[in-house]
């Protein structure tokens, strides 16, 4: 089980974004998208969810060709958390919250809504906001209700056995130390119940504590993929960046100049 | 609420328990206000002689063949009105988008005036009958729509100033454009177009409203379908695409049905401005603002809101009647200030 993406060009407005792109995360395995600002980070993270057709190439969940899977099967396979819009209307924070659920009908999870609404409300720590109105919120406090909308869009009974992949974008931007750390437990924790996850960081240290694979991305290329002690190495950050990047190792620390 | 609403066979609505009730009681308060709005006029007749049949045959005519179909045309258009309002802010994420306001109405009113003008010598008089009214209404308010869509594309929540601007000048283009019919048309046609244009429901016959009747309810039902994708499109179009909408057949869908509704209710009663505006906005601060209970929520303050003003419009300076549209602008414009300030204020 895992989300692949087989060799995908990205052209958008005539501007090559991806050139022959290659991964795969597969269930319970975190992989983190590093690189740049204008690396392709975020349109790689919006092809593999399916918001954007690449120009070559395929994308396949679970060996099953995106294109194939209609959207409303893709929602209950995937869900994303990206750039936030502001919200016009006054929701409340369970509302917001509640957006995650998945309607299916009369599918086998629908009894269990109440349930799924206050272990994920439990998990992200958000009971305190949960009658507030959204839009009083902070930006931090924010990205966690959304955090919470993302893993509810993804919650299932815990004997099941249905594919699951997240995709996060920058979750921590507007986190203090504190949330940053707390999220990414959470994701990890995720990822140890089955999920496949997919995270774009600019924080190379949480990238490493955090990931089992990462990826580099530069100028819309895949430079490198592998085990973080493995490609987290000083000249290789130090080119990709093109700052001085300093390595050490047990336990792995990036300090940049 | 949602345990007791899934032992029923109603999973994940996703509306509280204090909204259910307070959508009951504007469905009491609609039914009381028509009721009333029934009753009441040049020949008043007691509720309770109504109900006993005790009322003059003469009484029994003006009830079934004016004053009946009047407070339902006002209901229909009422509910037209505030539920396309509702679906409009929605789907555009913006408070501001009214109808009459963003010159929905007007497109509307221009297309009805084409067919009252120009339909008669195209037709003859006889193609789809008391249909081409409404839909040469429909058409306008749909071309007005999709322009508006266009314009605002890509702008999301900070279209708010394009579109009131499209506003603006569609508003002043079917002003340009009614002026001109008017002026062409010939004594018996400016008869009727005076008539339509004063926005008013006198007059409304069975035949002319059966076919607003069946166009209405089939845009009211059409729009109740897709009030849980209206919440989701709030967090984004890309996020609602994530959240499994086909956010395509959604826009379709609202305009679609927001111009059968707009136009079906202009054609019949004129332009009448605020309702689109003034009730959404009444219903989220009485409720709350997920679209399972805003939208059937619209419906039914719209309908009682217009039943209500209808009422006034002709009993204030009885046997005279004022314009309904003065009486809804009335109570539409400050609290369009209000917002305003409102929004300026967040």
């Amino acid at each position: 089980m895992s989300v692949r993406c087989e060799s995908i060009d990205i052209n958008l407005n005539k501007r090559e974004i991806l050139k022959n792109i290659s991964i795969e995360v597969k269930e319970n395995e975190i992989l983190s998208i590093i690189g740049p600002n204008g690396a392709g980070k975020s349109t790689l993270l919006k092809s593999l969810a399916g918001d954007i057709n690449p120009t070559n190439g395929n994308i396949f969940y679970d060996g099953i060709n995106i294109n194939q899977i209609d959207i409303q099967e893709r929602a209950f396979t995937r869900s994303v958390m990206s750039q936030l819009q502001p919200i016009a209307f006054d929701f409340s924070v369970k509302e917001i919250v509640e957006m995650g659920w998945i309607d299916r009908g009369e599918s086998k999870y629908a009894d269990q809504f109440d349930d799924a609404v206050q272990e994920v409300i439990l998990k992200c720590g958000v009971k305190d906001l949960i009658d507030r109105n959204f839009n009083t919120l902070s930006g931090g406090e924010q990205r966690r209700i959304h955090f919470a909308r993302t893993l509810l869009q993804l919650w299932r009974p815990s004997n099941s056995s249905d594919p699951k992949y997240l995709f996060l974008d920058e979750p921590t931007a507007n986190l203090d130390l504190t949330y940053e750390i707390k999220l990414l437990n959470i994701v990890k924790d995720v990822a140890q119940e089955g999920a496949g996850v997919i995270l774009v960081l600019h924080d190379l240290n949480l990238a490493a504590k955090f990931s089992d694979k990462v990826a580099i991305l530069k100028g819309g290329l895949l430079i490198d993929i592998g085990l973080p002690k493995d490609i987290l190495k000083s000249t290789l950050l130090s080119d990709v960046y093109e700052i001085k990047v300093e390595v050490k190792n047990n336990p792995l620390l990036i300090t940049y100049y | 609420m949602s345990n007791f609403l899934s032992t029923i066979g109603i999973k994940n609505i996703h509306i509280s328990a204090r909204q259910i009730i307070i959508l009951n009681v504007f469905v009491i308060t609609s039914c009381i206000c028509f009721l009333i709005a029934s009753v009441t006029g040049s020949i008043n007749v007691s509720i309770g002689n109504l109900i006993r049949g005790d009322i003059s045959e003469l009484t029994k005519i003006v009830l079934i063949e004016i004053r009946l179909p009047r407070v339902i045309l006002a209901a229909l258009v009422g509910a037209s009105l505030g539920i396309s309002g509702a679906a409009l802010q929605g789907l555009f994420r913006n408070p501001l988008a009214d109808p009459g306001l963003i010159g929905v109405s007007a497109g509307a009113a221009l297309g009805a005036t084409l067919v009252i003008v120009l339909g008669s010598s195209i037709s003859g008089g006889l193609f789809l009958g008391s249909f081409l009214l409404p839909l040469g209404a429909i058409s306008g308010a749909m071309l007005v729509i999709m322009m508006l869509y266009l314009l605002t594309k890509g702008f999301g929540y900070q279209g708010v100033t394009y579109m009131l601007l499209v506003g603006i000048a569609v508003n002043a283009i079917a002003g340009v454009g009614i002026g001109i019919l008017t002026f062409i048309s010939t004594d018996s046609e400016l008869r009727g177009l005076t008539f339509w244009t004063m926005g008013s429901f006198g007059g409304v016959t069975w035949p002319l409203l059966i076919p607003a009747i069946v166009i209405i309810i089939i845009s009211i039902s059409s729009m109740m379908t897709v009030s849980r994708n209206l919440d989701l499109i709030q967090l984004g179009e890309p996020e609602a695409y994530r959240l499994g909408v086909d956010v395509k057949k959604l826009k379709y869908k609202i305009i679609i049905s927001c111009a059968a509704a707009v136009g079906a209710s202009v054609s019949l009663s004129g332009m009448i401005g605020f309702v689109g505006l003034v009730v959404p906005h009444l219903v989220r601060l009485f409720g709350g603002v997920n679209h399972n209970y805003l939208l059937p929520g619209s419906a039914f303050v719209g309908a009682a809101l217009m039943i209500t003003a209808d009422m006034l419009s002709r009993t204030i300076i009885q046997p005279a009647e004022l314009p309904v549209g003065l009486i809804t602008s009335a109570i539409g414009s400050p609290f369009f200030l209000w917002l305003i300030f409102r929004i300026k204020r967040s």
